[in-house]
């Protein structure tokens, strides 16, 4: 451990140097800045690990069988387990994606799902992204670095190599490929993660190509390369969202998508990761509903809770947030990234009533929650000391020919020590994530 | 129906959302300018256009709002104002007279997908914006209601109108002309707003500004068809 200590500005220096950046808007501006990391990492035992695992197979697997009745024969709605209105007004529920079936069903192929564990230990779900999940490049290569400067660490504790991301998600994406290349589809050098889709195609041996890279001809898709040649597409993981996936079929003004794919896809000669639409699932709203889900489509208890939550679209939830106003987090359910969080006790007073006059007229819009007092994890400050910093865990679960979790994931810290948001857009830092083999 | 596109041989059909047809195609060489004609004939005749399935869901999704029919305080206050009482297609015909009644048609004023409460708040706006008012406020009644583009006899460009499920059927009203739909009316497609709804979308590669000009012409066919 001493080693990854001392080694921590060289570790640092490099990453800065391979370009492991955060790209974020600020008042219309585009600024790059290093994503810190900390060499504390956080470690996660064999046996807890093998109970996260089987939880997060299990929400995952339940998110997929939602996604496909959804998009197929909307059962669980007839069946009165989710509201139809939380459904169909979600902004992640996309029309044109009815009666589509993705190739072999999947959904969600790549999920990120977000955790924190609390001072008693217990691990809650804090959110759910199926659409797409960022993150899994950042410890992959820290980890590279830290076994090159400090490889006495990793001699002395068994913890698993998580070095095999990409050899996971090339096999996700081979398993839904239709014949032809694979391919990582980015939005260029500006978006936030342009570090990571070069990093993944670089290890995956997928092409990185932006949308003008490749065409569309009789709902096939094809990538040009620099001397014109094309080349079937088999499979994208596209790393753009989905309403700039395709300007004739979703957000007509997209310059970053490829016109038409949505109907290659439709007929089935394309894959894409993730498939359109999974933003209905992945809802704030929704997330309420995953335990039912859980037991509507598996017959199973949920392994892994949420965090306690309401929604003010039910009376009873919507008295209990107003009558707990100060003690809870409300959330937008449209927003992600750390935006559109309130913490009820941060509000003064006219704020609140605006706030309250808000919640009455579009109840729909927002779910409440217990703040969870996280688990503090210990960070290097400037000075070499250890503070404690609130963190959270995200976990990467994959779906090919069956779901799997990578054993690392992507610990977020806050920097500031007020704060319990850690998102890498509001400026938090992140750490390894070891799970150990015994 | 005829349909051609100067310039484009591959032209592919598809079926779109909510059951509409969409003709899709590509111009690989460099171009200056293309047409798009379609011509044909259609019979026209019943005001009532389908009758609603006995587990009503596919019509939920009509019933929340939407992008361009959230409403916001003009709206709000606007319909705080209206007394709606009685059955579905009562309230209907009281909110297409009242929308009818507050908007000022003003052509011009709109941008392209505009939201209804941003159009309301100025109280002006072209058919689009009647008809996302009206389509807010029966979907804040409950009512399920939808979008649908179209065409008129005589006008001289698309036209737009709403749905509503009302007594087991979907009714068409139009709010611009304070009109209830007839066999004047061509409904082209249906959708939750205009955003689902555009009679062409479309993008092009180039450094060159666009301008586009759309004309409809419908005219009433003599003989009996």
């Amino acid at each position: 451990m001493d080693g990854l200590i001392q080694h921590s500005e060289t570790i640092n220096k490099l990453l800065a140097r391979y370009g492991v950046k955060f790209g974020i808007y600020k008042n219309g501006e585009f600024k790059e800045q290093l994503f810190p990391f900390d060499p504390i990492p956080r470690v996660i035992g064999h046996e807890e690990f093998a109970y996260l695992e089987k939880g997060l197979k299990q929400r995952v697997d339940a998110l997929n069988c939602f996604l496909r009745d959804i998009y197929g024969k909307k059962q669980i709605l007839r069946d009165g387990v989710i509201p139809e209105e939380f459904v169909f007004s979600a902004k992640g529920y996309l029309p044109p994606c009815d009666g589509v079936t993705p190739p072999k069903g999947i959904y969600s192929h790549i999920s990120g799902i977000d955790l924190v564990q609390s001072k008693n230990d217990s691990w809650y779900i804090l959110e759910d992204n199926l659409r797409v999940p960022s993150g899994a490049s950042y410890p992959m290569i820290a980890r590279e670095f830290q076994r090159k400067s400090a490889p006495a660490a990793f001699l002395h504790n068994s913890v698993i190599d998580n070095r095999n991301y990409a050899q996971m998600l090339k096999s996700v994406m081979d398993n839904v490929n239709t014949g032809g290349i694979n391919v990582i589809l980015s939005p260029g050098r500006y978006n936030a993660a342009f570090f990571e889709h070069s990093y993944l195609a670089e290890r995956t041996g997928a092409v990185l190509t932006t949308g003008s890279d490749l065409v569309c001809e009789n709902d096939n898709l094809y990538y040009v390369d620099y001397e014109g040649r094309k080349r079937r597409v088999g499979a994208v993981y596209r790393r753009i969202s989905d309403e700039y996936l395709d300007p004739m079929t979703f957000y007509e003004e997209s310059v970053i998508g490829i016109p038409h794919v949505f109907e290659a896809y439709k007929k089935g000669n394309v894959a894409l990761l993730n498939a359109p639409g999974n933003g209905v699932a992945d809802d704030k709203g929704i997330y309420y509903f995953v335990p039912k889900m859980i037991r509507y489509y598996l017959g199973e208890d949920a392994i892994l809770q949420n965090a306690p939550t309401y929604l003010p679209y039910y009376e009873q939830d919507m008295k209990y947030t107003l009558d707990n106003f100060d003690k809870l987090v409300i959330k937008d359910v449209a927003e992600a990234g750390g935006y559109g969080v309130v913490f009820g006790s941060s509000l003064t007073k006219e704020q609140k009533a605006d706030f309250i006059t808000l919640l009455k007229n579009e109840p729909r819009r927002f779910i409440a929650q217990e703040v969870i007092d996280f688990y503090d994890l210990d960070i290097l400050d400037e000075a070499g000391g250890r503070v404690p910093r609130k963190a959270d865990l995200r976990a990467f679960v994959l779906t090919g020919s069956e779901t799997q979790v990578w054993p690392s994931g992507l610990t977020r810290f806050s920097r500031n020590p007020n704060s319990f948001i850690v998102n890498s857009s509001q400026g938090g830092g992140f750490k390894d994530t070891w799970v150990l083999s015994r | 129906m005829n349909i051609s596109v100067s310039g484009c041989e591959n032209v592919r059909q598809t079926l779109g959302q909510f059951g509409s047809r969409r003709i899709y195609g590509c111009i690989e060489q460099p171009h200056t300018d293309f047409t798009i004609r379609v011509s044909g004939q259609v019979k026209t005749g019943l005001a009532i256009y389908e009758e609603y399935s006995e587990a009503p869901l596919e019509s939920t999704v009509f019933r929340v709002q939407s992008g361009l029919t959230q409403p916001g305080p003009s709206i709000r206050a606007f319909h705080d104002s209206l007394s709606l009482k009685g059955s579905a297609y009562d309230r209907a015909l009281t909110i297409r007279k009242a929308v009818h009644e507050a908007f000022c048609y003003l052509p011009g004023t709109t941008a392209a997908h505009e939201s209804g409460e941003t159009a309301f708040s100025r109280r002006e706006g072209v058919c689009q914006d009647y008809a996302h008012v009206m389509l807010s406020l029966l979907r804040m009644e409950g009512i399920p209601a939808r979008y649908v583009t179209g065409m008129l006899l005589g006008e001289g460009a698309s036209h737009a109108w709403v749905e509503a499920q009302c007594r087991g059927y979907w009714y068409g009203f139009d709010p611009t002309n304070n009109l209830l739909v007839d066999d004047s009316y061509i409904r082209m497609c249906c959708g939750r707003d205009s955003a689902d709804c555009a009679v062409i979308r479309g993008t092009f590669y180039g450094l060159a500004a666009q301008v586009q000009r759309e004309q409809v012409t419908v005219e009433k066919n003599k003989e009996k068809l």
